[in-house]
């Protein structure tokens, strides 16, 4: 299986629209659903006199599974196709685990969105496409499911895919690239094979999606970024940071600066499983030692990038926010806590500049005097201790960020422009 | 909701902790509700190695932070991160 590219994929959708029920849909088709849990059934379906599969049965020991642990690494679910070899991340529907989808390791490439055909865009819809955009998720592919419990009616299909439409135009998804599949996940049309249900519908079924998604490039290309988790002093070498790549390369021999400290210097050795490497990549694990720089010089939150090309350290920074929960308003002057990777820096809202209307996605009011939940902004945000983060334009990896107050995650962004310090 | 499972990174303060006592005093600063489903260790750097325990939390409990707290304030430990989650 690990020939295959991989990909991260996020299936994404309203609390039940069904996403459980695709996850085990793509097993089960892509045979990998633990075999033991097939034979299983076949024995309890022989002892009991009725042969055949039930996909209904496999969900339920496949979630009886994942409860035990036993089968499968469990905070994962694997499959491959002809083209890729997908790790689905299946996002927890409570707001609180959005920081660790900014934060976390395996950010998703591509999303599988679920939309019920009887149900339609729905307020997690909305929410999950939003942050999908501010995670840097490239392709989205709709699965307009539960067909079934719309007798597969073609206007069904077309009314939903009109609302997404709408959604994605919103939140300015490139809605032209999307592709729309009717499916039922639990009837399994146009998952593995063409629906004899949907004569109407001749595109691509959702494996061929899955296979023609384009394959994700590691960002080697942009300069190094990376953010630096804890600081160590090791008995014979001296300081040694660690942290994970986001973007770039990290050669022994490089010209390093760490900011906001604002020291640098030139990489010494880098290591790697307990081993020395000459260089590293985006998403390595790494432990360096830079010639010059002492244990009190650097900490967790500066970002490493190369000396002629230094990580942005904002004095403002104007961003785009959604605020998903709040128990009030938010207005001018409002300070919360901010969790951009590794570094979480108490920011001022200085100023709210636009609200941006969520049903036609126009600027529905220039500088309004609040916000709430639900609604999307651009601000402006002065960090209260310096900060480095960079426009997700150019650095998409270093560019969002999740505020958190009172215990919570109350709203997530994305980063438009940077004014330097 | 059901329940999500989330890997999170410990990072020792240093190469010489006891990686086995650590992961008992781990086991033991859990809040209530949470549970750990096994270590995982991983070789860093310069004899630094990290124990990934994956932590089980129920979905509408909100979110990880009451484990990464309690896992922050155990000694010998330097830093704490969620790796990434999952639904169950």
């Amino acid at each position: 299986m690990s020939d295959k590219p991989h990909q991260n994929l996020a299936i994404i959708g309203h609390v039940d629209h069904g996403k459980s029920t695709l996850v085990g849909r793509l097993l089960y088709e892509t045979g990998s659903v633990p075999e033991h849990v097939i034979e299983q059934h076949r024995e309890e379906a022989e002892e009991k006199g009725k042969g055949g599969f039930e996909f209904a049965y496999v969900m339920d020991n496949l979630a009886e599974e994942r409860e035990r642990g036993v089968t499968i690494d469990i905070a994962h679910q694997e499959f491959d196709t002809d083209e890729y070899y997908f790790t689905i991340v299946d996002c927890p529907g409570h707001r609180d685990f959005v920081k660790n989808m900014i934060t976390g390791a395996s950010q998703a490439d591509n999303a599988v969105l679920v939309v019920a055909a009887d149900d339609g865009v729905a307020p997690q819809t909305r929410e999950h496409v939003f942050l999908a955009r501010t995670l840097g998720i490239n392709e989205l592919i709709i699965g307009v499911n539960k067909m079934d419990l719309v007798d597969y009616e073609e206007s069904k299909y077309e009314e939903v895919k009109s609302e997404v439409q709408d959604l994605l135009n919103q939140v300015r998804f490139n809605a032209d690239d999307a592709k729309y599949i009717p499916i039922s996940a639990f009837e399994g049309d146009n998952i593995a094979d063409e629906s004899e249900n949907t004569d109407w519908y001749d595109g691509e079924i959702l494996l061929e999606a899955l296979n023609s998604l384009p394959e994700s490039e590691p960002p080697t290309d942009a300069p190094l970024r990376l953010p630096i988790q804890d600081v160590y002093t090791i008995s014979g070498i001296g300081t040694v940071p660690v942290g994970r790549i986001e973007t770039g390369v990290l050669n022994t021999g490089d010209n390093v600066s760490f900011q906001p400290s604002d020291v640098g210097g030139e990489v010494k050795t880098v290591e790697m499983h307990h081993e020395e490497v000459p260089k590293a990549e985006p998403g390595d694990n790494v432990g360096f030692n830079v010639r010059g720089i002492g244990k009190d010089d650097i900490r967790r939150g500066d970002v490493c990038g190369p000396a002629d090309d230094p990580p942005t350290v904002a004095e403002t920074f104007q961003a785009q926010v959604v605020v998903m929960q709040h128990p009030s308003v938010i207005t001018a002057g409002y300070t919360p806590v901010f969790h951009a990777h590794t570094a979480q820096v108490a920011c001022t809202i200085e100023s709210i500049d636009q609200k941006i209307d969520p049903s036609s996605g126009e600027v529905a009011e220039e500088n309004p005097d609040f916000i709430k939940s639900g609604d999307a902004a651009v601000v402006t945000v002065r960090p209260q201790k310096p900060l480095s983060i960079e426009p997700s334009g150019e650095i998409p990896e270093l560019g969002s960020f999740a505020i958190r107050d009172m215990g919570q995650t109350i709203a997530a962004g994305k980063v438009l422009s940077v004014t330097e310090r | 909701m059901g329940d999500v499972a989330a890997k999170i990174k410990v990072m020792p303060n240093g190469p010489e902790v006891d990686l086995d006592e650590l992961q008992e005093l781990l086991e033991d600063s859990l809040p209530q509700g949470a549970k750990i489903r096994g270590f995982e260790r991983d070789d860093v750097a310069f004899g630094l190695v990290a124990l990934l325990p994956t932590v089980i939390v129920p979905d509408d409990a909100g979110g990880t932070e009451a484990v990464e707290e309690a896992f922050s304030g155990v000694e010998g430990v330097e830093s704490v991160s969620v790796e990434n989650v999952g639904r169950l």
